[in-house]
């Protein structure tokens, strides 16, 4: 239902620039350990569109991470705004970030984050339970997300019994429980082999296609720029660069 | 255009939250060991004192009478001995609740109407305050107080006007020491008291009296003696003289005196050297060490009373009237006596504080529940910190601060629940095996089952409550943390 009716054109975002989803103001994110003050963000100003499958690269420290949590509702900026579907989210009650977070967001974590102690039906039933949806309705769905990611049949089995990439298939039916409009991925790949990251890569690209989940990953993964529509490069805490693929991949083909 | 329209998000039924709480909780328990291992300790000693004081006032209750009757031989002759006290008198006679055969007894031998001396008995309860105060005085102060005057005669002394003079100056210095009424009051009390105290020396000198009639009329015959006729002739006798004496009790009386007669008889016979020799073969120990212990054990049993009749006999010792079966009856009725003695020693302590078990036991529980409530609330912080990640996975999927909140609060007080369980069950058995121990048989005809199953839930209750409360802090910490706060933290 939170799938986009019209087929998306991600091949034409600024044509869709009415269709903003994600927009940040002047974020600006400081640390403070003790005295040292650590400027994660310097002040980002971007726009993301429904639909669209974003990449945000950048090396190890250049505030990506940040950057990820700021625009997932995660963490609250110590300057500037987000706004989520033009909805201010410094705003919002615990009450109703809870709401954003359970249905509107899915999140993919670079170590799974799953419960230990559930199993992978379970976990993945959590958010639909927090949702308010029945048991019975919870099992049924939660069991077609699994179907979807390869898992049917280690539906009871706990993390600890699953590969890595067994583990990531989890959490990304997770992330897809309640119908979610927007898919945070934070390095979904990184602690993964390369044959079960190509996995990865193949379902997430499936859901932006068919499903017109508005997908943004923070990764070093370079075979993510084949299948996104744009690239964004952070460095130094601020956007060094936003890129359409096609743009990128005649350079890329220019450099090679 | 795809809206996103934000509400809030609904709160959890109960439960699913306890169902999701259960799910943690079950993988966890086993980790959780230390934490239920200190709650079981605590609870333990809670449950311990709790039982033990319970057992202790119930089996002191129990046993009173039997206690008292246990020593209505020795009370009898110390009564047919000298008068009374004045300050038992007065006792006597202020008791909140009298024996009505007492107060006849008293008018009796003070030649007194029952009436007169009823009315004496608000003013006997005034006496009894004031030399209550004197008696808890420390002698020093007493000494400058009243001088070295005791009891009674603290009463004569202040009727001097010197005397008054130096007490009430005296008093008045001594900043810690707080009379009980006004001084006024009491000296309204000192002015009446040389009427009170005529009335008790009138009871007193009635009882010396009797007590010398009575001694005439036994002429060399022994107190004891006599009283084993305390159903017959003796107890008319005492009757006679003023003593209340009632059927019941004169037989109860007689009985015991006769019973005494014969344990005399038997103990006796330790002395002769041809019973301990045969006493030292049986128990195979050398005839020094023979006790009247062994000889009452050996006697509970009826072949052995019949052979202990026997070689009594051959040693020319005169058992009387005894028979094996009255010998058996004997030696169970000592062992009882000695188990009451025993027990007599055990509850002194018994009564006050919470549920009984006394101000120092309350105390030491209290602060058993502090050390607890420290050790639980650690426990609980570490258990939160660690988990740290898992709570900001679970916001990150849409929990409230709410339910973060109660799964905590349910896992700590399941743990407090498994834990107080097992420490009440280790606290009764620990309290009932030393119990069973210290009182044996008496334990089981007085075992206060209702009172200690209240201790138990209230042992498994405070388990709860304290973990519970213990997670409150850790808990909230962690619920109103950012997600991303939640997992940098680690």
């Amino acid at each position: 239902m939170n799938a986009v009716a019209e087929p998306s054109s991600p091949a034409a975002p600024e044509a869709a620039s009415e269709r903003v989803i994600i927009r940040t103001v002047g974020m600006k994110k400081i640390y403070r350990r003790g005295d040292e003050i650590t400027h994660a963000l310097r002040g980002v100003d971007v726009e993301i569109y429904t639909g669209e499958f974003i990449t945000v690269m950048g090396p190890s420290g250049s505030g990506k991470s940040t950057f990820f949590n700021m625009i997932g509702a995660l963490d609250s900026p110590s300057q500037g705004r987000v706004f989520i579907d033009e909805v201010d989210v410094a705003q919002l009650t615990a009450e109703e970030l809870a709401f954003l977070r359970c249905r509107k967001i899915g999140y993919i974590f670079q170590s799974y984050n799953l419960i230990q102690y559930m199993t992978a039906l379970e976990n993945v039933t959590t958010p639909m339970a927090f949702g308010g949806l029945n048991p019975d309705e919870s099992r049924k769905r939660g069991m077609e997300l699994l179907e979807l990611v390869g898992l049917k049949d280690r539906w009871f089995h706990r993390p600890i019994e699953m590969s890595g990439g067994q583990q990531q298939r989890v959490a990304i039916a997770r992330s897809l429980a309640n119908a979610p409009s927007i898919l945070l991925c934070d390095e979904p790949t990184a602690n993964l082999d390369h044959k079960t990251g190509d996995e990865i890569l193949a379902i997430l690209q499936r859901l932006n296609k068919e499903r017109g989940v508005t997908t943004i990953c923070a990764t070093h993964d370079h075979r993510m720029m084949n299948i996104c529509d744009r690239l964004m490069w952070i460095r130094d805490g601020g956007i060094e660069r936003i890129a359409r693929r096609d743009e990128v991949e005649v350079e890329l083909g220019h450099i090679e | 255009m795809k809206k996103i329209d934000v509400q809030n998000q609904p709160v959890l039924p109960p439960g699913r939250v306890f169902q999701i709480a259960l799910t943690g909780v079950k993988y966890r328990l086993f980790r959780a060991t230390v934490t239920v291992a200190v709650i079981v300790v605590a609870m333990a000693f809670l449950m311990n004192i709790l039982t033990e004081s319970l057992i202790k006032r119930s089996v002191a209750e129990s046993v009173r009478e039997q206690i008292e009757d246990m020593h209505r031989v020795d009370r009898w002759i110390a009564r047919l001995s000298m008068a009374r006290p004045p300050e038992e008198v007065l006792a006597q006679l202020a008791a909140e609740d009298p024996d009505p055969e007492d107060l006849r007894e008293l008018a009796a031998l003070g030649g007194l109407d029952a009436e007169a001396l009823d009315a004496l008995r608000p003013r006997a309860a005034e006496a009894l305050r004031y030399l209550r105060f004197f008696a808890d005085l420390n002698y020093g102060r007493r000494r400058v107080l009243v001088g070295p005057d005791e009891s009674v005669r603290i009463f004569d002394r202040l009727q001097g006007e010197r005397e008054w003079e130096q007490f009430s100056a005296s008093l008045a210095d001594m900043l810690t020491v707080r009379f009980p009424v006004s001084l006024d009051e009491f000296q309204a009390f000192l002015a009446e008291w040389p009427g009170l105290r005529e009335t008790v020396e009138t009871v007193r000198r009635g009882q010396s009296a009797a007590i010398a009639g009575i001694r005439e009329s036994l002429g060399e015959t022994p107190l004891v003696v006599a009283l084993r006729d305390a159903d017959g002739a003796f107890g008319d006798t005492l009757r006679a003289a003023g003593f209340a004496l009632s059927p019941e009790a004169a037989a109860a009386l007689a009985a015991e005196v006769g019973r005494l007669d014969y344990v005399l008889r038997v103990e006796a016979s330790i002395n002769n050297p041809g019973v301990r020799q045969e006493v030292a073969a049986l128990r195979d120990v050398l005839p020094g060490d023979v006790t009247m212990q062994m000889i009452w054990t050996l006697l509970r049993n009826r072949e052995r009373a019949e052979w202990f009749l026997e070689i009594m006999r051959e040693n020319h010792l005169d058992p009387g009237t005894l028979t094996a079966r009255e010998l058996e009856d004997l030696a169970a009725h000592r062992a009882h006596a000695r188990l009451l003695a025993a027990a007599e020693r055990q509850t002194v302590d018994a009564g006050g504080g919470l549920m009984g078990i006394g101000m120092r036991m309350t105390w030491l529980a209290i602060v058993s529940m502090l050390v607890c409530a420290v050790g639980i609330a650690n426990a609980m912080l570490m258990s939160v910190t660690e988990r740290f990640r898992e709570i900001a996975t679970l916001k990150c999927l849409g929990a409230l601060d709410g339910f973060i909140m109660a799964i905590f609060l349910i896992e700590a007080g399941l743990l407090g629940l498994v834990g107080g369980f097992g420490g009440a069950l280790a606290g009764f058995l620990l309290a009932g095996g030393r119990m069973a121990v210290a009182f044996r048989a008496l334990l089981f005809q007085a075992f206060p089952w209702g009172d200690v199953a209240i201790a138990g839930v209230i042992s498994i209750a405070v388990g709860m409550v304290l973990a519970a409360v213990s997670a409150v802090y850790p808990s909230l910490r962690a619920a109103r943390l950012a997600p991303m706060e939640a997992m940098r933290i680690e």
